[in-house]
């Protein structure tokens, strides 16, 4: 409590108004001591303000109005956030999202921090986080009263302003602020919360497949009503491109409400049993826990544990939305003549593009690109730029001469090794038998290598054997890695992209660099991820990591081919692109695909548990889930998982788990032993 | 589709030999020589009859390469039949069946039946394995042998029916323990374990062909 003194708000105009409501002088501990004598068990609606809004999306017409309270029970304040009934409400859309955003009760003790926004242009907004490190979407005032929220929430509950950013305010912090930052995550704490309830939260598959389909559907809408009225945005700040990093943990979090709503169905925790009853009354409650027990009606017989971070419901909220790939924006005319006086023939691809590079070509924000690639992906006309870029091919401050350059120098140098092996005689070739060995394997698996797509498909297609040259001339490069079946899984759709043999094997060395390991003979790199991967699950849902544990699935074998080949198999060619490029980024993590496994079994998490699947059926299910993954989901979910692991997660990946560069840059790869096979 | 019993089966060699497409001609009856490479392991399914009893056949088809030998060890647990194929054109697959055998022997249940199928007879023209060395290596080492075609479709049949039969007569004999899943057969839905006359059902006879 010392800190208050260095930490008080008194140089805050929220702190003024707290005072002229009279009672600000009183000390949290006497607000306790106060409430507690005069109202055991009586709830007092402290603060109420009308019209604050949540955007769930950027169109105006989807934004959702609503009450917002604060409540005092006891020693207790919570926060209720309402959203009015509409009346002529035909969008099935909106009133399945104002269910779902619904606040029914948040305890103050679960909040860590509010982040106050005042932009200088539109309405005030604030960001509350939970000690989970999820959070609330941001809440819009739109007739004012951030101050007075903040104000009354003083009164009541322990409120510093935080010594690394003034905006933000932190609830119940007694230790030293400075020693805290938002990074440190205390997920562990709340999930025990949830996995400790008696009486699991259980929600039906078929409610998650809905929430799928629902987001399927938003997806293709937002992404057509943006391409329908681009430009037409307003300026939203919480869809600002420069988002700050508190927004980031803007989720809102089903699960932290849901937990609340246990509590409160518990009757003996404190004094809430009378506060329920108190929210009965509301309209619009329950809707999802009435669904869920219409569902558990049919069948359900075996209790499984729920998941302590239940974004299935969520992923609508979780992350981002997805933006159209990048290039793909529509310019207009008018567009043009501003950006360069005249509107020519460049098509608005490369324009739009070119907005991320200076004169010469050189990226001028590398973090930007590679923020806006890792939420939409990539025109496929851009690709073979933009990958050479994300490979670290081409540096981002490369000019445009700089990059025809190396391509020069490069492919001269391609030709160099590739005449190693092109000039290795019959006779040689004879006294040779790890060459032959090598070649024969390369060229058995080329022939068995994506030839249902149209590139290489067909009897003698040139594109085959440039496949088969630039894997040997890479095994040539790196004989110590040599040639690894899953190779050729990721050289396709990079010769596919590049359409140059030199341009596509200096990518495919570079994409090497990072994944080499996978094919290490002793499989190093592969048991590395797959460790990670286990911890990363322990993490971020321990009951699943358990039912894992109890049935023998913990060296994470099934996972095996998704990681090896970064999911090549499991989705369609384009949107294995689309995966890899936002991968590529190392935007949120250098260890992305890893949460992106975690966010398929936890997609997937209640069926395998509900049907007691062993290591058998588990692999197989997981093998049949090829081409039924929504990429854009799994990825919000990925994203959402990444960002709420925070440094935990981080810490749990040991270092040189692929891709990142092995501790030892000594000695890249363990000395392959050749095959004979 | 209810069974008497599922038994799992595993299909192992060096790259290339053909087991995808052993597996393939056995579930859909064709053969495709263009298809994707295998990557950890695929699965494939078909229903057969032996002894008037419908019997479920779950096939593990591996990778072949070295490198993900480690991992495919794992697929050995709970295997009541294997399939190790070696390339009749190939001689070094040949050679890395003891290798194959090894690992086999070391991971899988020690009653696991094992066929060792010679593949590629019909390209009799490059032929490097002579059928009688094959038989040989499978008498060494108490396998059940056949050479087999999984283009020409030949053999493929009695290949994977053969090893039911010889499983099954195992239950009948009363080697397993059925009710332990372990040994890689499950009871279905009005299997009846125990004997039921010995009798062995096999549809078809084992032998050398392509000679």
């Amino acid at each position: 409590m010392q800190e208050t003194e260095l930490h008080d708000l008194s140089d805050d105009a929220d702190y003024a108004a707290s005072q002229q409501q009279g009672s600000s002088s009183m000390m949290r501990t006497d607000s306790i001591k106060r409430s507690s004598s005069n109202e055991p068990d009586g709830a007092e609606i402290v603060y109420s303000k009308d019209n604050v809004a949540i955007h769930p999306t950027q169109f105006v017409s989807e934004r959702i109005s609503g009450r917002l309270k604060l409540i005092k029970q006891g020693s207790s304040l919570f926060m209720t956030w309402l959203p009015y009934k509409e009346q002529n409400s035909n969008a099935k859309q909106i009133e399945k999202d104002r269910n779902l955003y619904t606040i029914k009760a948040v305890p103050f003790t679960e909040v860590r921090s509010i982040r106050k926004h005042a932009p200088p242009l539109g309405w005030q907004y604030v960001i509350i986080v939970l000690s989970s490190g999820l959070a609330f979407p941001p809440f819009y005032f739109y007739n004012g009263g951030v101050r007075q929220f903040l104000a009354t929430i003083k009164q009541h509950v322990f409120l510093v302003r935080s010594a690394e950013d003034a905006s933000v305010f932190l609830v119940n912090d007694f230790e030293n602020p400075l020693q805290r930052t938002f990074s440190s995550l205390e997920l562990p704490r709340v999930v025990s919360v949830a996995s400790g309830q008696s009486t699991p939260i259980s929600v039906d598959e078929s409610l998650l497949k809905e929430n799928q389909e629902r987001i399927n559907g938003y997806e293709s809408s937002s992404i057509s009503q943006y391409n329908g009225r681009q430009r037409q945005k307003v300026h939203d700040p919480a869809r600002d491109i420069s988002i700050q990093v508190l927004e980031k943990f803007s989720l809102v979090t089903k699960f932290a409400r849901e937990t609340t709503s246990q509590l409160f169905r518990d009757g003996h925790s404190n004094g809430f049993g009378a506060f329920e009853k108190m929210f009965d009354s509301q309209p619009a409650q329950d809707d999802l826990h009435k669904a869920s027990n219409d569902a558990e009606r049919v069948t359900d017989e075996i209790a499984v544990a729920s998941d302590p971070l239940e974004f299935d419901k969520l992923s609508l909220v979780w992350g981002k939305p997805r933006q159209p790939p990048l290039g793909s924006e529509e310019i207009t005319y008018s567009d043009l003549l501003k950006r360069f006086g005249s509107a020519g023939k460049v098509n608005g691809n490369v324009i739009l593009w070119a907005t991320f590079l200076d004169n010469e070509g050189r990226v001028m924000d590398s973090e930007a690109l590679r923020k806006r690639i890792f939420y939409g992906g990539v025109e496929h006309e851009l690709r073979r730029e933009v990958w050479g870029l994300l490979l670290g091919y081409y540096a981002y401050d490369s000019t445009y001469a700089e990059r025809e350059y190396l391509r020069t120098i490069k492919k001269s140098e391609y030709e160099t090794i590739k005449h190693q092996w092109q000039s290795i005689s019959p006779e040689q070739a004879r006294r040779f038998t790890k060459f032959r060995e090598r070649k024969g394997l390369i060229d058995k698996d080329v022939v068995r290598t994506d030839r249902a797509f149209t590139f290489y498909d067909g009897d003698d297609n040139p594109n085959v054997n440039l496949l088969r040259d630039t894997l040997l001339t890479y095994s040539f490069y790196n004989f110590d890695l040599g040639y690894c079946q899953g190779m050729s899984d990721l050289m396709s759709p990079i010769l596919f992209v590049m359409e140059d043999e030199s341009e596509s094997f200096w990518c495919f060395v570079q994409l090497m660099e990072r994944l080499g390991p996978n094919f290490n003979r002793d499989q190093s790199g592969m048991h590395s991820q797959l460790f990670a991967l286990s911890k990363l699950v322990e993490l971020l849902d321990s009951p699943l990591h358990n039912y894992f544990k109890q049935n023998d699935c913990l060296n994470y074998f099934f996972c095996f081919r998704w990681l090896l080949i970064q999911f090549k198999r499991e989705f369609e060619y384009e949107e294995t692109m689309r995966l890899w490029e936002v991968l590529w980024t190392h935007y949120l993590s250098e260890h992305l695909h890893l949460y992106v496994c975690v966010a398929v079994l936890k997609r997937y998490r209640r069926k395998i548990m509900r049907e007691q699947m062993d290591f058998d059926t588990l692999l197989k299910f997981i093998n049949e889930l090829s081409g039924r993954i929504n990429l854009d989901a799994i990825l919000r979910d990925a994203e959402a998982l990444c960002i709420c692991a925070g440094e935990n997660g981080a810490a749990n990946i040991p270092p040189g788990t692929p891709p990142s560069l092995p501790i030892d840059s000594g000695l890249f790869y363990s000395q392959q032993e050749d095959e004979v096979l | 589709m209810s069974y008497a019993y599922l038994f799992k089966y595993i299909i192992i060699g060096d790259t290339g030999v053909g087991k995808s497409c052993l597996l393939l001609q056995f579930t859909d009856k064709r053969f495709q020589p263009v298809h994707d490479l295998t990557i950890g392991v695929e699965f494939g399914a078909r229903m057969i009859t032996i002894d008037n009893k419908p019997i479920k056949l779950q096939i593990w088809d591996t990778a072949g390469q070295e490198s993900f030998r480690s991992i495919t060890r794992s697929y050995y647990r709970g295997a009541a039949g294997a399939l190790l194929v070696y390339d009749i054109t190939r001689r070094e697959t040949f050679n890395h069946l003891a290798s194959w055998l090894e690992d086999a022997r070391q991971h899988a249940n020690a009653n696991m039946t094992i066929m060792l199928i010679g593949n590629k007879c019909d390209l009799a023209h490059r032929r490097a394995v002579s059928t009688e060395e094959g038989e040989q290596f499978a008498k060494e080492h108490g396998l059940i042998f056949m050479e087999a075609s999984a283009k020409t479709a030949q053999n493929v049949e009695e290949a994977f029916i053969k090893t039911a039969a010889t499983i099954y007569k195992k239950i009948q004999d009363g080697v397993f323990d059925v009710s332990n899943e372990s040994y890689g057969i499950k009871v279905g839905y009005g299997g009846i374990p125990g004997p039921s006359g010995g009798r062995d059902g096999a549809s078809s006879q084992a032998g050398g062909c392509c000679s």
